[in-house]
């Protein structure tokens, strides 16, 4: 990938610290893993090393692991998350439009991709995040929405932008209009909500 | 119409997952901001989460009111009629005391496990104590109750594990009661796996203390004295309330060394999952806790002779423990009271999908699916007729509206070909595709299979692999011949739990609505106009403005005319991907899928 820009640099003592407080043992692998990935996003080769050899963990227990469980990433990922729940409540509403939605704003075009070139969100599909009577729902970092259509999807997304001082890329010609407030979009009355 | 309300002296907030989606936080803030006079509380989420955000004014003559849907702006309105400078905000009450019950889904259920969500402060021991906490794990040391009287109540009250299997809970305690060992374990499962089912995750965030006490009250009979909380890492809210409901039960002495100064030992650690279904499994549960891949192995031995650490080991659900201080303190003939022959007590259901009235939901047992829908679900939300209901997720199936007679009971959901379950209930209209839904589950197990066993790895990928097919309108009849025969060899020669249910989305699909999968085969059709490959979206003339919203929304670009000519607008089938994008902001009901 070319997001090696995206690469974080790995604070040995963090993870020395982290080894101290969570345990060296077994079972400490997942908890490890964790702690890794809430600081830098994704798991960082470097600190996966680290864990392997100031631990009784294994480098195949540790690496099985890390490719196990859903939740762990190997490559590096964008500013903020955004998970779009895919769970069988937001799949029957919809939860497939919100993706292209969020894409289209995202100008993420390549399928196998799903961070934002300028390194800002990356989407992340995700089982039930357990608000299923608002579906379908999404994430961005924290903050949950639902009851969301593609246009909310994307307003929302624009808000979140413009707080965080974020840059929404692929915005051509006409496209920079599109997300100019519209005159009625049905989504609305749902929206007031959020 | 309604006698004035007197001054408030409490305004709760229902703060769960769903309500801070909908934007409790917001909301409470400004009830602080222009009430500073009165008490502001936060609550677990009440259930009716398709009213959220819930706030509840209670007043100094002991009148309460119940008010959905709220919002900062309807916060003015709301205070002023308390404040008696307005009219009630009727479009807001749901129900209050001089007006009672304007919500028939709180009294058509009986509300056991969900006694306090939703009406306490999760974040509070005091609160859990005031009604009635931590009551039944004193009863039980203090009054002398040896284990063997627990499990005995247990089984009189005929509790069947909630989390899916529905295996008696006494029975179960009973193996590792008396399996030889000094040290034995208890898990909480908290994995909820089931991706449209919340019942879990809204216990241990909305009364955290019920579920602990659940499991003091099964430590001490299967005479385990270490707990491990196996919670999805998908629950913030509820990994955060449980960690502080430990915390204060170790302060409070309801934990730790010599409970309450009598021999009793137990303690409890969270652990958090990773995100993988098959983790929900007993014994791939115990893999992961013990730091490694969530693999499932065969049973015997089973977790309560071998479990974790090689120790004996009970795995009970979250559900199945919020019961247990509620059965102690009342009594197990009283729970056996509620349900059915073979099936006692409530199940709590997290309702879904094109439903009126969507939330969580604590029935008796007996109760008709039926009744469930129309009667507390108030029915489908979208106009359309409900077509069918799946209980039980990835492991369930689905229940045509023939069958909706049924009654809530393990034996006669089982009956259909789907399942009790944990809990989810996704309700579905004449737009969902079944083959579609079977398809969505097929793919979802296959990623979550573990891969340790062939007919389970490999069995899930070519279901899926039919599936798409004949989503796509490639599939044969000799497909859906195919289908049906991988699906029950995968059913019958699996490993575990998973891929021994993996089937069933497919196989009542099949069995109840055949007619679908042959229109996607032999007409090309998919009649719900759901799967891509099948339906094209084109522009009613007549109805079309020439507004333009939906070529600003297109993705690729595909719809193409002059702005205000009506006529002029087309989409271009070639670049069309049929995502629904331009349905969807359409002011004028001008797009038409077929
Ligand atoms: C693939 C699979 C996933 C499961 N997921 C869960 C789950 O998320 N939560 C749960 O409580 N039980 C789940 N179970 C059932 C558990 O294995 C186990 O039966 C249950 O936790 C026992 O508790 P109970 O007797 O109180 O129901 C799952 C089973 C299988 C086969
Ligand atoms: S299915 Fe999306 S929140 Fe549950």
């Amino acid at each position: 990938m070319e997001q090696s820009s995206l690469e974080a640099t790995v604070d040995k003592v963090l993870v020395q610290k982290w080894i101290a407080e969570i345990g060296s043992d077994a079972p400490a692998a997942v908890p490890l893993l964790q702690a890794v990935q809430n600081e830098y996003g994704y798991l960082p080769r470097e600190a996966m090393n680290i864990i392997v050899s100031e631990t009784d963990i294994s480098a195949s227990q540790l690496f099985g692991v890390a490719t196990f469980y859903s939740q762990f990433r190997l490559d590096p990922v964008g500013r903020f998350i955004i998970k779009v729940c895919h769970g069988t409540a937001c799949h029957v509403s919809g939860a497939d439009r919100i993706n292209t939605a969020l894409r289209q704003s995202l100008g993420i075009k390549d399928e196998k991709e799903d961070t934002a070139r300028n390194g800002s969100y990356t989407i992340e599909d995700v089982a039930c995040i357990g608000c299923c009577s608002l579906a379908p729902v999404m994430l961005i970092g924290d903050e949950t929405f639902g009851n969301l259509k593609g246009a909310d999807a994307q307003r929302s997304l624009k808000k979140h932008a413009r707080q965080h001082g974020e840059f929404l890329p692929g915005h051509e010609e006409k496209r920079s209009e599109a997300d100019a407030p519209e005159k009625k979009s049905p989504g609305k009355k749902k929206k007031e909500m959020l | 119409m309604s006698a004035q309300p007197s001054t408030p002296v409490t305004i709760i907030v229902g703060e769960g997952t769903c309500g801070i989606a909908a934007g409790a936080k917001d909301v409470f803030e400004t009830f602080r901001d222009m009430a500073p006079e009165t008490e502001i509380k936060t609550v677990g989420c009440v259930g009716m989460c398709h009213e959220e955000v819930m706030v509840e004014i209670f007043d100094d003559e002991g009148g309460s009111y119940l008010y959905g849907k709220v919002d900062k702006k309807s916060i003015p309105a709301i205070l002023k009629f308390h404040r008696g400078e307005g009219a009630l905000p009727g479009d807001h009450l749901i129900r209050s005391s001089v007006q009672p019950d304007g919500a028939e889904y709180l009294t058509r259920q009986t509300r056991i496990a969900l006694r306090n969500v939703g009406r306490l402060d999760p974040k509070s021991l005091e609160e859990y104590r005031e009604r009635g906490g931590y009551r039944s794990i004193e009863k039980i040391l203090t009054d002398g109750i040896s284990p063997e009287e627990v499990i005995e109540e247990i089984k009189t009250a005929g509790l069947r594990g909630r989390g899916g299997a529905g295996f008696p809970t006494a029975v179960k305690w009973n193996f590792a009661r008396s399996a030889k060992g000094d040290e034995k374990y208890l898990i909480c499962n908290g994995d909820e796996g089931d991706p449209g089912a919340f019942m879990d995750r809204s216990l241990l965030e909305g009364d955290p203390h019920s579920v602990l006490e659940g499991m003091l009250i099964a430590a001490y009979a299967i005479g385990a004295s270490f707990g491990y909380a196996y919670i999805r890492a998908e629950y913030p809210l509820a990994v955060e309330h449980f960690g502080k409901a430990i915390q204060d039960a170790r302060i409070a002495g309801f934990l730790g060394k010599n409970i309450l100064g009598h021999a009793f030992d137990f303690d409890v650690k969270i652990k958090q999952g990773a995100g993988a279904f098959v983790c929900g499994e007993e014994t791939a549960l115990i893999a992961s806790v013990e730091g490694n891949r969530g693999m499932p192995r065969i049973r015997p031995p089973f977790p309560a002779v071998r479990g974790l650490f090689g120790k004996p080991t009970i795995i009970n659900n979250v559900e199945t423990l919020a019961n247990l201080a509620w059965i102690i303190e009342k009594g197990g003939a009283a729970y056996a009271g509620i349900g059915t022959g073979e099936s006692k007590g409530t199940k709590v259901f997290a309702l879904a999908g094109t439903i009126k009235r969507g939330g969580l939901v604590e029935v008796p047992m007996g109760m008709t699916i039926r009744e469930v829908l129309y009667d507390i679900g108030g029915g489908p939300s979208t106009g359309r007729p409900i077509k069918a209901v799946q209980l039980g997720g990835p492991s369930g199936g689905c229940i045509p509206e023939s069958l909706f007679d049924t009654p809530i009971e393990y034996e006669a959901l089982n009956a259909t070909g789907a399942i009790m379950g944990s809990g989810g209930m996704v309700v579905m209209d004449t737009r969902s595709c079944m083959v579609d839904i079977a398809r969505y589950f097929l793919e979802f197990t296959q990623i979550e299979s573990c891969g340790k066993c062939t007919f389970c790895r490999i069995g899930t990928l070519r279901m899926k692999e039919l599936l798409t097919r004949i989503c796509g309108g490639e599939g044969t009849m000799e497909d859906i011949d195919m289908l049906e025969n991988v699906a029950h060899q995968v059913k019958s020669s699996s490993l575990c739990g998973l891929g021994q249910t993996a089937p069933n989305p497919v196989l009542t699909t099949l069995k109840y609505f055949r007619d679908e999968y042959v229109a996607h085969v032999e007409e090309k059709r998919c009649p719900a106009g759901v799967c891509k490959g099948l339906i094209t979206h084109t522009i009613v003339k007549d109805r079309c403005t020439g507004c333009s919203i939906c070529d600003r929304y297109c993705p690729v670009d595909a719809i193409t005319g002059v702005v205000k000519q009506p006529g002029s607008w087309v989409i271009d089938q070639e670049l069309c991907i049929n995502c629904g994008m331009c349905v969807e902001v359409c002011n004028f009901d001008a797009i038409r899928v077929q």
